[in-house]
């Protein structure tokens, strides 16, 4: 091993990430030669002004407490919600009885039982349409943000290939499902590759289509009971995102093509992925 | 309804009220239940992870800045990953709250950017016409925290972040790789970068001083 192997190996070697056998002969290089020995010397000092100079920012006490309020204050605010979200039961089961609930009980247990059934039917109508337009908005937010980032960071694929028998395998590894991949190549919307991706807190599929000199990226995760069927678009910063879902995914594709574009797209994925 | 109520009110009033109790107590019942499956709920998120809030909020303020939005963006976190806890299967609890503290982080910058842009790492001016500090005086003044602190606050984000995951947060590459979303030979490559250009600063700054 030369200098400049040494020279590459350092960070491994400072970091304990190399193998047994590459560590023990950068250590045999470094014993032998004063010039990279103090070279190593040199990022050891600042590895460990970073660990133990450089400020370490704990979190205040009153942070702490705020947190914890608020965390309680969350579960305060989605029981009410989980009575209809979570579990049909308490919903359905006044059902039965409900009309002789209605008509034959005293006014005070009426009032009760009504008071009840309208908690349910509101919790269950009203509190998640009241929650789901911030909610898109922020997805869509963090869809753009994915997106952007994939094109500016060099990093717009994990896995290059336009093979989607090379990038479904490499996905399936990665991910805890099974995303359909379809080539559009032919349709004038070749498959570049996939990535990782992370959105809305859970890992995602990311693949990604060009379209002549732009780029498509289509997000799959699996679908959540009780998502919403309705095709959506959305246009915002010069991008156009179009979700759809179908038996088992959330689909979200976002791109600078037109929205009919996208639509046309959308269209031979579904028809792609509807074959199989 | 008033003559439909009457006729069928004499009908069973006792039986009527007895299942209308057993309505409520159903769901009065489940509610419980519920309250008591979101406690316990809580209860292991909490363990789970309130002992990384001092790595979120250093991670957080590491990569803005400012101490309101730090605490903003690290109780955002955590609500954030209380509502996905139970999606959470992973062996490193730590690096996975940091990986949503970086994201909601980052779309709180890129939300500032344009405020933002001042504050990027001036590399001509630290590289002008100064006679490098010697290997010897970069370890003499390794240990001056101040001097520490603007190095690496100096440093463009994707630098600052990888070292303070790697020094301070103490991760593996597997770990870090996974809240970067990039592969451990990435991590080790960027890591390198991070370190040239942390020492090209300290080199310039010492000299500067001098």
């Amino acid at each position: 091993m030369n200098c400049q192997d040494i020279n590459n190996l350092m960070d491994g070697y400072l970091d304990g990430e190399l193998d047994p056998v590459t560590s023990q002969k950068v250590e045999q290089h470094l014993r032998d030669c004063p010039k990279c020995e103090q070279a190593y010397e040199v990022e050891i000092a600042m590895a460990h002004a970073i660990s133990q100079a450089a400020p370490y920012y704990k979190a205040p006490l009153e942070l702490r407490e705020r947190i914890q309020v608020s965390l309680r204050e969350s579960i305060g605010a989605t029981t009410s919600r989980g009575v209809s979200g979570e579990s049909p039961l308490p919903v359905r089961r006044p059902e039965p009885v409900r009309r002789g609930v209605f008509f034959d009980m005293p006014w005070n247990w009426l009032a009760l039982a009504a008071a009840i059934v309208l908690a349910a039917i509101v919790a269950s109508s009203f509190l998640p349409r009241l929650r789901q337009p911030g909610a898109d908005q922020f997805l869509a937010t963090q869809l753009i943000a994915s997106h952007v980032r994939s094109l500016m960071a060099n990093h717009l694929t994990d896995v290059a290939s336009s093979d989607q028998h090379t990038v479904k395998p490499w996905l399936d590894a990665k991910l805890d499902f099974a995303a359909p991949v379809v080539d559009l190549s032919n349709q004038g919307f070749p498959l570049i590759g996939g990535r990782l991706d992370y959105l809305d807190n859970h890992s995602v599929a990311a693949l990604v289509y060009q379209r002549r000199k732009h780029f498509i990226n289509l997000f799959i995760w699996p679908r959540t009971p009780g998502t919403s069927e309705a095709q959506k678009t959305v246009t915002r910063e010069g991008y156009h995102l179009l979700h759809w879902v179908d038996a088992d995914f959330n689909y979200w594709a976002v791109s600078d093509v037109s929205e009919a574009d996208l639509q046309n797209f959308k269209q031979l994925f579904e028809g792609q992925t509807l074959h199989r | 309804m008033a003559t439909a109520l009457a006729a069928e009110y004499a009908f069973d009033t006792e039986y009527l009220e007895s299942s209308a109790k057993i309505v409520k107590f159903v769901v009065l019942k489940k509610q419980k239940e519920q309250d008591a499956t979101r406690e316990h709920e809580l209860a292991s998120f909490e363990e789970a992870m309130l002992p990384h809030m001092d790595a979120a909020h250093n991670f957080a303020k590491w990569l803005l800045h400012n101490e309101q939005d730090a605490q903003d963006v690290v109780q955002e976190a955590y609500l954030r990953a209380f509502r996905s806890f139970a999606g959470f299967h992973g062996s490193n609890g730590r690096a996975w709250l940091l990986t949503i503290v970086r994201n909601t982080a980052y779309t709180l910058l890129k939300k500032n950017r344009s405020a933002d842009l001042t504050t990027t790492f001036d590399e001509e001016i630290h590289l002008t016409g100064h006679e490098s500090a010697s290997p010897a005086m970069i370890l003499e003044r390794a240990e001056d925290a101040e001097l520490m602190k603007n190095a690496i606050d100096q440093l463009p984000e994707e630098f600052r972040e990888i070292l303070i995951l790697r020094h301070q947060v103490d991760l593996s590459y597997h770990d870090i790789g996974e809240i970067l979303k990039i592969p451990a030979g990435t991590v080790m490559s960027r890591l390198a970068r991070a370190r040239a250009k942390l020492k090209e600063y300290l080199t310039t700054h010492i000299s500067q001083d001098r």
